[in-house]
């Protein structure tokens, strides 16, 4: 094996400063990581890049969307300046959905000074078209926040009791688990002193949050993405999105541990939102997309929308049905529902109403109180 | 250096090739790469892009055994990792108690021996690091797993080495070639994946699979190949809730191979209908062919 110094000091720097720009730009890369990284360069020689590329690429990247983007900043960090021909802007378009960060690549002075300075022009400009439609900036305000993360917490505390059919060794039991008692058994010379037992297992439902953000929601979008953030805080198996005329994962963005980049993520992916409903479309859309991989046989969907819909309504009715078949459960949270006289005969709730097993009111804090009990045993 | 690694590159893609897998560059510089720093694979991609497969055959080019853990919920660590095998623990106790002639020495030696090795069922982690040879261990579907067993994962990656409270710790007498797949149904936590070398898997593209459907059919003619993959690929483009992998294009080949069909046509569409079970697996998807899409698309093919 050749030893470090026949790696080229400059291409050495060069390599050690990779992990740090990979991080800039969101990836969960460690500065441990350089290590490995010479290691494999050294291992692969470095005139061949693409040889150097495919092996940086297996040992830096995690996951799929890091898998996708890693060419475009290995140019951007190997390649000299005038060799690199900015590749087209796929998300920037908006046609993606993955983009939940939806800028170039970061220059690695990012990483040395501030780290989100580097942000390019024609991105920062979108949050002043998007703050007429939604505002976000109460996201993480102080006023409510506590009141919220607690209801959330007794929300999470109580699907921590659901229970479902499957079983598993429990302290204490209606069933003896005869295979455990026997081996436990062993210990006493076989007199089954320790007895095991068999209980249903508490398996808590999967949670999909499909967060309606159009201009008739905006008074409750913001409400209901805190409710998805503090959801997200107690339990570990919430998956949140917005749609409006489509779907966008916001889950990332939204458990983002600086409430000040959330914030500036969820800006980001809102590009255009004053635009109308197309709930059917958009659900369709995550049928296609995510449901094959999120929704379960224990998924439990939330729908939060006033059900206003400028699509077809049997597009809408379509898409419930597949995505009924799919889950455990769909629920629709609707904002309008606890007014008085209000009846589902829009359109919309129309051709969604028989394919939902709870209709409920959500409109603040104390009517989503009152339906929890409601709500709970819907999941069951 | 280097030009050695591209053509040890070359070299690995061709003896996969010749074990019956296709391999894409990145594929096998992260093999090679896995070889060097005897890190796991961690394997991504829809189901059927052929990542249980990329396993088999590295198993099958490094002349060693495969050791397969199928993943699934409430997998726990008597399936995974050991058991004790406590019939025969409780027989050798019994015959012990109605042995008259064994004096206490013997009892103190029995009684250390009913925990020791003879007694232990290896499960498939901790058969993997107990042989003699390297194995590869599989360890399919990651993801189906709870996180429990994901923890107890990350001890046998890091370490590789099992504690058994009554036993002691097991050292790795090999390092296992360790290959984990994942379909996404679950987000795998960071330390998992950041101790393996990572490679996301795509559907084929038409080149690719086109190599596959040669190879893995050799009495497959040339243009039928062609317009298979062609038509296969057009499938995959229209939004379907479960999109054909590579098991079912050579699956639908041998189908019409059986059905004695030569050539895909308008002409043929009716027999096509017949055969497309084999490409088409959901209901909603079946009703998205009716015969003149079909013929449409063979018209292209």
């Amino acid at each position: 094996m050749l030893n470090a110094a026949t790696l080229d000091s400059r291409a050495a720097e060069r390599l050690v400063g990779f992990p740090g720009f990979l991080r800039a730009n969101g990836f969960g890369v460690g500065g441990g990581d350089a290590v490995p990284v010479l290691q494999a360069a050294r291992r692969v020689g470095l005139l061949d890049p693409q040889v150097l590329r495919w092996s940086l690429q297996a040992l830096l990247c995690g996951r799929g969307d890091e898998w996708r983007r890693f060419d475009e900043l290995f140019d951007a960090w190997f390649l000299p300046a005038n060799r690199w021909q900015a590749p087209e802007r796929r998300d920037a378009g908006g046609g993606t959905l993955g983009g939940t960060c939806p800028r170039g690549p970061a220059g690695h002075h990012a990483a040395d000074d501030e780290g989100e300075d580097a942000v390019h022009p024609r991105d920062t400009a979108s949050p002043h078209e998007t703050l007429s439609s939604a505002d976000f900036s109460t996201l993480t305000e102080r006023e409510h926040t506590l009141e919220v993360e607690a209801l959330m917490r007794r929300f999470a505390r109580q699907l921590r009791h659901l229970r479902l059919r499957r079983e598993a060794r429990a302290r204490r039991g209606a069933r003896l688990d005869l295979p455990a008692t026997i081996r436990r058994s062993v210990a006493s010379g076989g007199t089954p002193f320790h007895l095991a037992w068999k209980d249903r297992r508490r398996v808590r439902p999967r949670l999909v949050l499909l967060i309606d953000v159009s201009r008739s929601m905006a008074l409750y979008s913001f409400f209901y993405l805190r409710l998805a953030r503090a959801l997200g805080a107690e339990l570990n198996d919430v998956h949140s999105f917005i749609f409006h005329t489509r779907i966008t994962a916001v889950s990332q963005a939204l458990h983002d541990p600086d409430p000040w980049r959330a914030q500036e993520r969820l800006h980001l992916m809102a590009q255009g939102w004053a635009g109308g409903t197309r709930i059917g479309e958009s659900l369709a859309q995550f049928n296609r997309r995510h449901a094959p991989r999120l929704v379960h046989s224990r998924t439990a969907v939330l729908i939060l929308s006033d059900g206003y819909d400028t699509g077809e309504p049997q597009a809408l009715s379509d898409a419930l049905a597949q995505l009924r078949r799919r889950a455990r459960r769909v629920v629709w949270l609707n904002p309008l529902c606890a007014r008085p006289g209000y009846a589902p005969i829009c359109q919309g709730m129309q051709a969604a109403l028989p394919h939902i097993d709870l209709l409920a009111p959500a409109g603040d804090l104390a009517s989503l109180q009152a339906v929890l009990p409601e709500l709970i045993a819907a999941l069951h | 250096m280097s030009a050695e690694r591209s053509l040890e590159l070359a070299a690995l893609q061709q003896e996969l090739a010749q074990a019956g897998y296709i391999a894409d560059p990145p594929l096998a510089a992260a093999l090679l790469l896995m070889q060097d720093l005897g890190r796991p694979l961690l394997l991504e991609g829809d189901a059927g892009v052929g990542k249980t497969e990329v396993a088999k055959v590295l198993a099958a080019t490094r002349r060693t055994r495969l050791i397969r853990l199928q993943c699934y919920e409430g997998l726990d660590a008597h399936a995974a990792m050991y058991e004790w095998n406590y019939q025969r623990q409780l027989l050798a106790i019994k015959l012990l108690e109605h042995d008259e002639r064994a004096s206490t020495k013997d009892l103190a030696q029995k009684e250390q021996d009913i925990f020791s090795e003879r007694y232990l069922l290896k499960r498939p982690l901790l058969e993997a690091i107990s042989c003699d040879e390297a194995p590869v261990l599989l360890i399919d579907e990651v993801d189906r797993a709870d996180e429990a067993f994901e923890a107890y994962l990350l001890e046998l990656l890091s370490d590789f080495q099992l504690s058994i409270p009554e036993l002691g710790t097991v050292h790795a007498t090999s390092r296992p070639w360790v290959v984990i797949t994942s379909n996404g149904t679950r987000e795998l936590s960071d330390a998992l994946r950041r101790r393996c070398l990572y490679q996301y898997i795509d559907y084929p593209d038409h080149a690719k699979e086109l190599a596959i459907v040669r190879l893995k059919v050799p009495g497959v003619a040339a243009e039928l190949a062609q317009q298979i993959v062609a038509f296969v690929q057009a499938v995959r483009r229209m939004e379907l809730q479960k999109k054909p992998g590579i098991a079912e294009t050579l699956d639908w080949t041998a189908a019409l191979l059986r059905l004695g069909i030569s050539v895909i046509d308008v002409d043929g569409a009716d027999r096509i209908l017949q055969t497309l079970s084999t490409l088409i697996k959901t209901r909603d998807d079946g009703a998205a062919f009716p015969r003149e899409v079909v013929a449409r698309l063979a018209a292209t093919c």
